[in-house]
């Protein structure tokens, strides 16, 4: 009863966040500087895991694929199955998931020490909302981050894929035909479906984070729960979110 | 410290001091009450010490003040605006120095004090770095600009605190255990500071503390708060001959190794 | 300095993401919103079947556009085809939906046209002709085996009858019941006349079943082959001599091969013309006997009949020989 009521107070806090936030969408241009850090943080730090990871999760697909359907004749399709599955579904769950535990803990644990060594109050007291500055500058970075880190993980995906498909004995496609069918089968509305997914994702993983930590109260020692709780929420959020948004979006 | 040197940037505007008042505050976390019915009225522009043992709730009426915590019930009001509002932080400059200090680890110190200063827009940005630079001038931090909080020693950091406060221009001054974990002479230091503080700006000044110190020798008026009520009010001539014996012990413990408390406690 | 890096490299992430997304963009969907060059022309079809936007417009079997769009209009489908801007489609060409693979990969051809025909103007429409797909062939497919079928049913029937009609077997069956009667006697009648030739009688029967006759005329059958074995000896013996003459054996081969008997042979036929001259005025015995007619037509006829019973003898079977003989003998 007590964890159901602690879930709808996380869902009510959370929508309270965001229109605070975006009631002060006046002042993201004042907050440039802000807002390129938070870009940086969000999007350019996170590239090397992102492309690490999707050009061996495409790779893993290609091998996978292969593997399966070479007794059934099926392999020249492994280029479209491999562009399918990143864009419209890996791509975008990987980059939440790599945003959940790489920068969505960060963001806990950021404001949950500043929460935990009031630098939150004295920003009230400054009638500086935190909801402005913290905030409002991480929500619009993941905005325009997420869909650049989705479009590369995907094309890494599918080059992963590729150099598999040529150098994996028993699968051997050549990348023209491994790209012409990935062409054939796929329109960039399934890559504009996948980015939407990304980028519903991220902004739902950021801001839950941002309610997460800054709810935080006792001591330090509550930064390290507030960061697991951030995370677990962020994970699941992300999964059930993607039943719902690809839903939504067929 | 001596007197301040004017400085016509930080004194530009004439802030009248803001008044508070308390009515029949009462807070509780959940079955834990911490304020119990404490009625309390701070004139503008004088000193009020708060005074208490650790845990008796004086932090948690400093937070009531500036509408960090909402009460139970009865209210805040401040310059007659109700304290919980969000607009009457606006309306009314309030500036709080945190036992820790609360300076903001990720910003230097300069950019700690100008923060406010650019959040609200208050003047160029020339004006903002005359403005701090005084503000560390004041308080003796002018090398420590474009360090972070991380490298400062603990009295520093209060100073810091202070300074932040201080750019803002309060009309109510908020100071919660500055003299805590700090040796005697930084203590008399950051003493002075407030008093000086407050003459010079006429700010309306609460300061919570345990320090008999302190109180005895800047505050206009004590409160004692004990046992979730507040069981003194008056000057600090009254506090030197308390009539309550409670307020006796508190203020002038004896040390009896014969018998410590501790024992005591436990019969 | 350190802020001015951070934005440079933001900036620089973000220009690469939407580089990135514009490649993806143009790579994926041919990139309508970025070339707006080429034209577009309509092609209405009943059916689009497999076709999708982003597929192959091939003239020729060259790619010259891709399908922009397609669209439901009225009662029928339309695709729009966007050409490559270099490309004249003539108006008397023919855009048809051409399978080119079993899992539903489609492109639209276009057949040449005449040499001739103007260009078609952008947005007009293109004649269409319907080619069958896989579905099109099954379902012929599927209508002939049921034509087969029908077809063998209405022969079952006309063999069998369809309950109401007799069929073949049937009408055959009747025809045999009705004329019973009729069959039996004449089978009875043939039977008698069989039955006669074998004993004998008549004509025929004797001829069949008389032994003497037989005899006979194996007798006169043995005599004929008699006759004929000597003439054949006879025209073998002439042959012999000819022989003899050719290879110059004997007077009269040395008279006509020997040079140095040519003189004599002169000589000789000097007299011999001599002597013949003698014959020819019908002098001494031979001439009497070369110059008598009867004698001469008598000895002919006898070798015109021995020739002719060769002749029949030489192309026929022995009974048909003794016909022959028997004819040009009498």
């Amino acid at each position: 009863m007590k964890a159901i009521i602690t879930v709808f107070e996380g869902f009510g806090s959370t929508l309270q966040l965001l229109v605070q936030a975006a009631s002060h969408l006046g002042s993201l241009p004042r907050q440039r500087a802000r807002f390129i850090e938070q870009c940086y943080l969000i999007g350019y730090t996170t590239l090397p895991i992102v492309a690490i990871l999707s050009f061996f999760i495409g790779s893993v697909l290609a091998l996978q694929a292969g593997y399966s359907m070479q007794n059934f004749g099926a392999k020249q399709f492994i280029g479209s199955l491999v562009g399918l599955s990143m864009a419209r579904e890996l791509g975008p769950v990987m980059v939440a998931i790599l945003l959940a535990g790489r920068v969505g803990s960060a963001i806990t644990a950021e404001l949950a020490s500043m929460k935990v060594y009031q630098e939150v109050d004295a920003l009230v007291t400054m009638n500086i909302p935190p909801a402005r500055i913290l905030v409002l500058p991480r929500l619009a970075a993941v905005l325009v981050m997420v869909p650049v880190l989705a479009i590369i993980a995907d094309l890494v995906g599918w080059f992963g894929g590729a150099i598999v498909a040529k150098n994996v004995a028993f699968i051997s496609i050549e990348p023209e035909a491994y790209f012409s069918v990935l062409r054939r089968y796929m329109k960039f509305q399934d890559v504009l479906n996948g980015l939407i997914k990304a980028e519903t994702f991220g902004f739902v993983v950021v801001l839950v984070c941002c309610n997460i930590g800054l709810n935080t109260r006792g001591g330090p020692r509550e930064i390290g729960a507030a960061v697991t709780r951030a995370v677990v929420a962020s994970l699941i959020l992300i999964l059930v979110l993607d039943y719902f948004v690809t839903k939504a979006l067929m | 410290m001596p007197a301040l040197p004017p400085s016509p940037a930080v004194t530009t505007r004439e802030s009248p001091a803001a008044g508070v008042r308390l009515e029949n505050l009462s807070k509780r976390f959940g079955s834990h009450v911490v304020l119990q019915d404490i009625t309390l009225t701070i004139e503008p522009g004088e000193i009020f010490v708060l005074m208490g043992p650790s845990g008796s709730g004086k932090s948690v009426l400093l937070k009531h003040l500036v509408g960090l915590e909402a009460p139970t019930s009865g209210r805040a009001w401040i310059n007659g605006h109700d304290a919980t509002a969000e607009s009457t932080r606006a309306l009314v400059r309030m500036a709080m120095v945190f036992q820790a200090g609360a300076l903001f680890n990720s910003l230097t110190v300069y950019d700690n004090l100008a923060l406010f200063l650019r959040e609200h827009r208050l003047g160029s940005e020339a004006d903002i770095r005359t403005k701090v630079r005084h503000a560390l001038q004041i308080l003796s931090l002018a090398g420590t600009a474009a360090k972070f909080p991380s490298e400062l020693s603990g009295g520093m950091k209060k100073r810091v605190a202070i300074a932040r406060a201080l750019v803002m221009e309060p009309q109510l001054m908020l100071y919660d255990e500055p003299t805590s974990e700090l040796d005697p002479v930084m203590s008399a230091t950051i003493t002075e500071i407030i008093a000086s503080l407050k003459d010079e700006y006429h700010v309306t000044t609460v300061v919570v503390s345990h320090d008999r110190d302190l109180a005895l020798n800047i505050a206009d008026r004590v409160g004692i708060l004990m046992d979730s009520r507040l069981i003194f009010l008056g000057t600090p001539a009254e506090l030197r001959q308390p009539q309550d014996e409670r307020v006796a012990r508190f203020l002038y413990p004896q040390i009896d190794l014969a018998h410590p408390r501790y024992k005591q406690l436990e019969t | 300095m350190n802020q001015l890096h951070q934005t440079a490299r933001v900036g620089l992430f973000f220009l690469l993401g939407l580089a990135l997304t514009w490649v993806t963009f143009e790579t994926l969907s041919g990139g309508k919103l970025f070339r707006p060059e080429g034209y577009a022309l309509v092609a209405g079809f009943e059916s689009l079947k497999e076709l999708k936007e982003g597929d192959e417009v091939r003239m020729a079997g060259v790619k010259i556009g891709v399908i922009e769009k397609t669209r439901l209009a009225g009662r029928r489908a339309e695709a729009v085809l966007r050409i490559d801007a270099g490309t004249k489609i003539a108006s008397d060409a023919t855009a048809s939906i051409i399978m080119a693979g079993l899992i539903g990969t489609n492109y639209v051809g276009l057949d040449l046209g005449s040499a001739t025909a103007a260009p078609l103007a952008p947005g007009s429409e293109i004649r269409t002709k319907v080619t069958p797909d896989i579905n099109a062939i099954m379902t012929e497919l599927s209508a002939l085996g049921q034509k087969l079928e029908g077809a063998l049913g209405t022969f079952g029937t006309s063999v069998n009858g369809d309950g109401k009609n007799p069929g073949l077997f049937q009408k055959l069956d009747q025809m045999v019941t009705t004329n019973s009667v009729r069959i039996d006697a004449t089978m009875a009648n043939l039977q008698a006349i069989t039955g006669k030739l074998n004993r004998g009688e008549g004509t025929l029967g004797k001829l069949i079943n008389d032994p003497t006759l037989h005899d006979e005329l194996v007798a006169a059958v043995g005599e004929i082959q008699s006759t004929a074995t000597q003439a054949k000896s006879f025209v073998a013996d002439a042959q012999g001599i000819l022989a003899q003459v050719k290879s110059g054996k004997g007077a009269l081969g040395a008279l006509v091969y020997d040079e140095a008997a040519a003189q004599d042979l002169k000589a000789a036929v000097a007299n011999l013309r001599a002597v013949s001259d003698k014959l020819a005025k019908g002098e001494g015995t031979l001439g009497k006997l070369l110059h008598d007619d009867t004698l001469f037509t008598s000895a002919q006829s006898t070798l015109r009949k021995a020739d002719r019973a060769l002749d029949g003898m030489g192309d026929s079977g022995p009974i048909s020989a003794v016909g022959i003989v028997a004819t040009s003998l009498f």
